[in-house]
């Protein structure tokens, strides 16, 4: 009796965790197959094929939308790496409660919905008069971005030996020489893990990157645009490469975090 | 080796953090190639003092005189003053040979006395080289920081302030990390450095041993005063006070009434002592080391009392010694029973009276 519904449970147990796993996982690799398919509909397999791979980049607006994505997000991560970096080396330095008010106003852009951001954020540049294209929507993606390498950043600074910048002073450095001497490398490994998670948030956000341009289009939106019209198997190429990419980046900060730990 | 010129001088010295005052108006002058100790226990002080020397801290009030010049205005990187910090501060992206080389890639050719870039980086593997053999770290030099123990850390954050042949090493309670062994050895190779550089060494400590160990000269200092200056043996010997007394060394410390000059008494006994001036019936304390107190014969003894505890410390024992009125610690190297009636008798010279602490 009691081995038999030992057995239940776990059985219940395995299940559920399939479940759950389904649900993740399963439409993204229906999609993934589908991007192999020579077939246009769903609904039919004909066989394997590369041709919508090919396809992607013999499209202009997907090649435009490519470059882009990928200026916008070397830019952004670029920028917010510095203003992340500086922000928190500033905060580090300022009396406990000042710092921990700005952090926390800094940790607010991360918990508001992308949508509330975009919004608020569109109606700043149109109140500007600046207009929407790739300008507005590097300054959003900055604007993203810099908290997440703050995030980043902050831990490395307080396991630092607070002497290290005093030892420098004390052999001769100056304020500015010391920063880039001695506590830019001690931090530097929480600032690369930042900015390759800038990198990444800019690479795939759609919802903000939508509200700030309208000239000029990421990946995330010319997907969204192609899918309004119909998905196309290209859709499914496209989609797969930036899941691809984006799960590569994601294993990188991931394991760099927990190497830190050790 | 300790000169007569006055190398730093402060004078009123006062510092605050939010609302505790952690210093009131220190006053205190340093000699050329003098060893000196603040010493006090946590929170006196001693550290915010050291800081304030290497340009740290800004002091609220008084002055900072480094051979007769001020100096309020001249930051850490312009004073010939380096400091082994408390945990090292070592740079762990650099290795051995890059850590000890730091202050002196800093400089110029010139100021290392050499032409070209080539000469200076021969000129500075020189003297990182010579560092190393002082040290006794030779062969290190391409290790990284973190292959390192506590004690060769410890080595290679005093070769790299040394190496930059400061006016004044100051040092951070520098072996506060290390097992007692280490700590002693390291305590001898630091006083022999400091006679050998004829650098003047600022050291900031909470042991009284090591202070009395290595220093020419002493500070106690508490909750952000100077209690008493002087040379160790005096300091030991003389305490200024029942703190100092206590801090110092193991001491029985007792009230007194001085009755006349040379004539003490205290326990209701009189004792006769060699102190003088005081007024007559004046309150004082009075301090007798452990080791000052002689075993006798019940019969003899000046007090007598019941041999409460007996520990064994090595090279001697530790007794308490109740005498109802008061529990004495008695260092012998003969040994008394826990329970046995004893006597004990202090001889004049070794019974030091204080004056009451307002």
């Amino acid at each position: 009796m009691v081995r038999k519904s030992r057995g239940a449970v776990k059985a219940f147990k395995w299940t559920y965790l399939a479940l759950v796993l389904a649900f993740l996982y399963v439409p993204i690799a229906v999609m993934i197959a589908l991007s192999f398919n020579a077939s246009v509909s769903r609904a039919e397999w004909t066989g394997f094929t590369f041709d919508w791979y090919a396809k992607l980049f013999e499209s202009d607006a997907i090649l435009a939308a490519l470059e882009v994505t990928i200026e916008v997000a070397l830019a952004a991560t670029a920028v917010s790496t510095v203003l992340g970096t500086l922000g928190a080396i500033g905060m580090h330095a300022m009396k406990k409660g000042w710092a921990s008010l700005l952090l926390n106003l800094s940790y607010l852009p991360m918990t508001t919905p992308d949508i509330v951001t975009g919004v608020s954020l569109m109606l700043m540049f149109i109140f500007m008069k600046i207009p929407l294209g790739k300008g507005t929507m590097l300054m959003a993606h900055i604007a993203f971005d810099t908290p997440y390498v703050l995030f980043a950043v902050m831990p490395r600074l307080k396991q630092m030996n607070p002497n290290l910048y005093e030892a420098a002073l004390d052999l001769g450095c100056h304020p500015l020489k010391a920063l880039y001497k001695v506590i830019l490398p001690e931090i530097l490994p929480g600032v690369v893990t930042g900015a390759l998670l800038a990198f990444t948030m800019s690479l795939d956000d759609f919802v903000i990157s939508y509200f700030t341009s309208s000239t000029d289009q990421n990946l995330s939106m010319v997907v969204y645009s192609a899918a309004r019209r119909g998905v196309e198997p290209t859709m499914y190429a496209l989609s797969t490469l930036m899941f691809l990419v984006i799960l590569a980046l994601l294993l990188i900060v991931n394991r760099r975090s927990s190497l830190e730990k050790m | 080796m300790v000169q007569d010129t006055r190398l730093i001088e402060l004078k009123g010295i006062s510092k605050s953090f939010d609302d505790t005052q952690v210093l009131h108006s220190i006053d205190l002058y340093i000699r050329k190639c003098e060893f000196i100790t603040l010493l006090g226990p946590s929170g006196c002080g001693k550290t915010t003092l050291l800081r304030i020397i290497g340009g740290f801290e800004t002091p609220d009030e008084g002055q900072v005189l480094f051979e007769g010049a001020d100096m309020a205005n001249v930051p850490p990187y312009r004073r010939r003053i380096n400091t082994v910090f408390q945990k090292y501060a070592l740079f762990s992206h650099l290795n051995v040979f890059d850590n000890i080389a730091f202050g002196l890639n800093l400089k110029t050719p010139e100021a290392l006395g050499v032409k070209t870039r080539r000469q200076k980086r021969e000129e500075i593997a020189r003297r990182v080289g010579r560092m190393l053999k002082l040290v006794k770290m030779e062969g290190y030099e391409k290790r990284s920081i973190d292959q390192l123990s506590g004690g060769q850390q410890q080595r290679i954050a005093i070769a790299r302030a040394l190496v930059n042949e400061p006016e004044v090493l100051l040092l951070d309670e520098p072996l506060g990390a290390l097992d007692l062994k280490l700590r002693k050895e390291m305590q001898v190779e630091l006083k022999a450095m400091q006679q050998q550089l004829g650098i003047t060494f600022i050291y900031v400590t909470h042991d009284q041993e090591e202070a009395l160990t290595m220093s020419d000269t002493v500070v106690v200092l508490n909750g952000g005063r100077i209690q008493q200056i002087g040379e160790p043996k005096r300091i030991y010997d003389e305490p200024k006070n029942a703190f100092v007394a206590d801090f110092i060394g193991e001491s029985n410390i007792l009230s007194g009434i001085m009755r006349e000059d040379c004539l003490v008494e205290m326990l209701g006994v009189e004792f006769q002592c060699v102190d003088e001036g005081f007024a007559k019936d004046e309150p004082v304390d009075v301090v007798v080391r452990p080791e000052d107190v002689m075993i006798v014969g019940e019969d003899v003894g000046m007090l007598t009392g019941t041999v409460e505890s007996v520990i064994f410390k090595g090279v001697h024992y530790e007794m308490m010694v109740n005498t109802g009125a008061m529990r004495w610690k008695v260092h012998s190297t003969t040994m008394q029973p826990a329970g046995s009636r004893v006597g004990m008798s202090i001889v004049p010279f070794n019974i030091h009276i204080m004056r009451k602490e307002a």
